[in-house]
């Protein structure tokens, strides 16, 4: 089959590899028809990971099921399925609990799997023609009839709308609070998004890219512009000096100053200044234990300069950490099925599986518009 | 824009200019502690001087007198004032200093002490007893705001450098 591999920094290619097929009796086989390319692929297309070369990409898929293992029960060849970029067991004590993107049974030495990712299992990613899925009864959202016309929306289910409310859910948003948000790629506004669809009273967007901004203010989101670095004055203007109820960050470890720099404890640092005291933070974008290729001595070992006194001081709550996207992705499905969300809004370039080297490397750069790539195996170039 | 300030009152907005401005002597010793180069810390003594001095000047204007008339505590207000006037003293001095200058660090870092001081009196003593004053508190918002913003954006008008500037003074 064909499949993006990575082969090193800066370099994938779409190439001929074995075909991916049922190995355990609880797999599911799947036909990739939507798979999307996340901001944190960029963090192992950059190289700043523990990613090995020949490993195939992709953890935000959507296909047909052509193939079932001799234990699936519910799943069943025809169904139309979304995965959640998470592989969760169904019966370690987290996934029985719903926090699958911890499950303990699927990667030995770490808490939670998933696709074709540094440090998240073996399992191969779905940039491909086909997919392995474990566990497939657990994983697999089966979709409701009529879902191939909203295919770019429910590919959106298996990852960055659940991370993103599971960042609003961390930051405990309510009807009414105010929320800041850090990041304005595909994540922040999908965090934007549902704090939208949670009530919030105020929803205010942070970045420096302006193409992305104006895309935080069609969803009535009010867009910072950090350009100039006085985002943070601003915010505390917006907020009466207080600083909003909730923040969230969306943007991760390779966080950039106004000169597209690297600052890795920027927006953490910033959420602390901006979130009001007693106020809850939720923390989403990708953080590492370790991360050699960063200029900063701290980051090396994965540390940062926090702000922990202020944070102390002011009562803050934190949550972190990877979505555990079938907590959610159920529910987020319904609201897409009866026309109440619409995340394919997000999408600016669907490409057959053969551009995605070049969709990469216009991603990588931020190139204007170039927000978020469906890739679709099945359509030839 | 005035109708949608958000701060509730007059003491929310003129706190809000003390943490932001605590933050940037925290970056300031942290730039000195770390050698930073003369630029960077010139920077931010720059925005240091220029928000502490739009910030006296509402206070001085507005907020000031009006507490004055309602708490009746003139030796209060009179001390407030002699340390806007000390602020003032060593702002113009850091100002016509460059950040490569003997001495700039300590001066700028001798403000924060002083300014540390004042924020602290005025916390416990002007804030408070504002607070539990008959005092339109919330109606003196909108006027601190629009001041704040034209004398922000006047200031913000010449980019030269302080060096510079004085230069050509």
């Amino acid at each position: 089959m064909k499949a993006l591999v990575y082969n090193g920094p800066r370099d994938v290619q779409v190439k001929e590899v074995p075909d991916a097929k049922i190995e355990r009796a609880t797999d599911v086989l799947v036909k990739v028809t939507s798979t999307n390319i996340c901001g944190s692929d960029l963090h192992m297309y950059e190289g700043r990971t523990g990613m090995e070369p020949g490993r195939i990409l992709g953890h935000e898929n959507l296909g047909e099921v052509i193939e079932v293992g001799p234990a699936v029960d519910r799943v069943k060849v025809g169904d139309r399925v979304c995965l959640p970029f998470n592989i969760g067991c169904g019966f370690c004590e987290n996934c029985e609990k719903g926090l699958t993107g911890f499950c303990l049974t699927a990667n030995p030495g770490t808490a939670g799997a998933a696709y074709g990712f540094a440090g998240m299992g073996p399992y191969s990613g779905g940039q491909a023609e086909y997919l392995r899925v474990p566990y497939g009864d657990f994983n697999c959202l089966v979709l409701p009839r009529g879902s191939e016309e909203k295919e770019n929306d429910y590919v959106m289910l298996s990852d960055i709308f659940p991370t993103g409310y599971h960042a609003t859910e961390l930051a405990g948003v309510k009807p009414g609070d105010s929320v800041v948000i850090y990041g304005a790629g595909p994540v922040g506004l999908m965090a934007a998004s549902s704090a939208v669809l949670k009530g919030a009273s105020m929803v205010m967007v942070v970045d420096t890219h302006k193409d992305r901004l104006q895309l935080a203010e069609k969803l009535g989101a009010i867009a910072i512009d950090d350009t100039e670095g006085d985002g943070v004055d601003r915010i505390m203007e917006l907020t009466g000096g207080k600083g909003a109820d909730c923040g969230c960050e969306c943007v991760g470890y390779q966080c950039c100053n106004m000169h597209r720099e690297e600052v890795p404890n920027l927006t953490m640092n910033n959420l602390v200044a901006t979130v009001k005291a007693t106020g809850g933070i939720g923390v989403v974008g990708v953080f590492v234990p370790e991360d050699p290729g960063s200029k900063d001595k701290l980051g090396k070992r994965g540390q940062m300069a926090f702000d922990f006194g202020q944070f102390w001081i002011k009562g803050q709550r934190m949550g972190t950490g990877q979505a555990n996207v079938k907590a959610y992705n159920r529910m987020l499905s319904r609201l897409i099925e009866k026309d109440k969300v619409k995340p394919s809004w997000i999408v600016s370039h669907e490409l057959p599986l053969e551009q995605a080297p070049e969709a990469y490397e216009n991603f990588d750069k931020r190139k204007t518009g170039w927000t978020k790539v469906v890739l679709k195996p099945g359509k030839s170039a | 824009m005035t109708e949608n300030v958000a701060y509730e009152d007059a003491v929310d907005l003129l706190d809000a200019d003390h943490k932001a401005v605590k933050k940037l002597f925290i970056d300031f010793n942290a730039l000195c502690e770390n050698d930073a180069p003369a630029e960077q810390k010139q920077k931010i003594a720059f925005r240091i001087c220029q928000e502490l001095t739009v910030h006296a000047q509402i206070e001085e204007e507005i907020f000031y007198p009006q507490v004055r008339k309602a708490i009746g505590d003139d030796a209060l207000m009179d001390d407030a004032l002699e340390e806007h006037n000390e602020a003032k003293q060593m702002i113009a001095k850091i100002q016509a200093m460059d950040a490569s200058d003997e001495g700039y660090d300590d001066m700028v870092k001798a403000l924060g002490t002083l300014i540390d001081h004042h924020v602290l009196d005025e916390r416990e003593q002007i804030f408070l007893q504002a607070r539990n004053a008959p005092l339109d508190l919330r109606g003196m918002v909108p006027a601190l705001f629009a001041r704040k913003k034209q004398l922000q954006q006047s200031a913000a008008k010449p980019a030269a450098s302080p060096k510079k500037k004085r230069e050509a003074a």
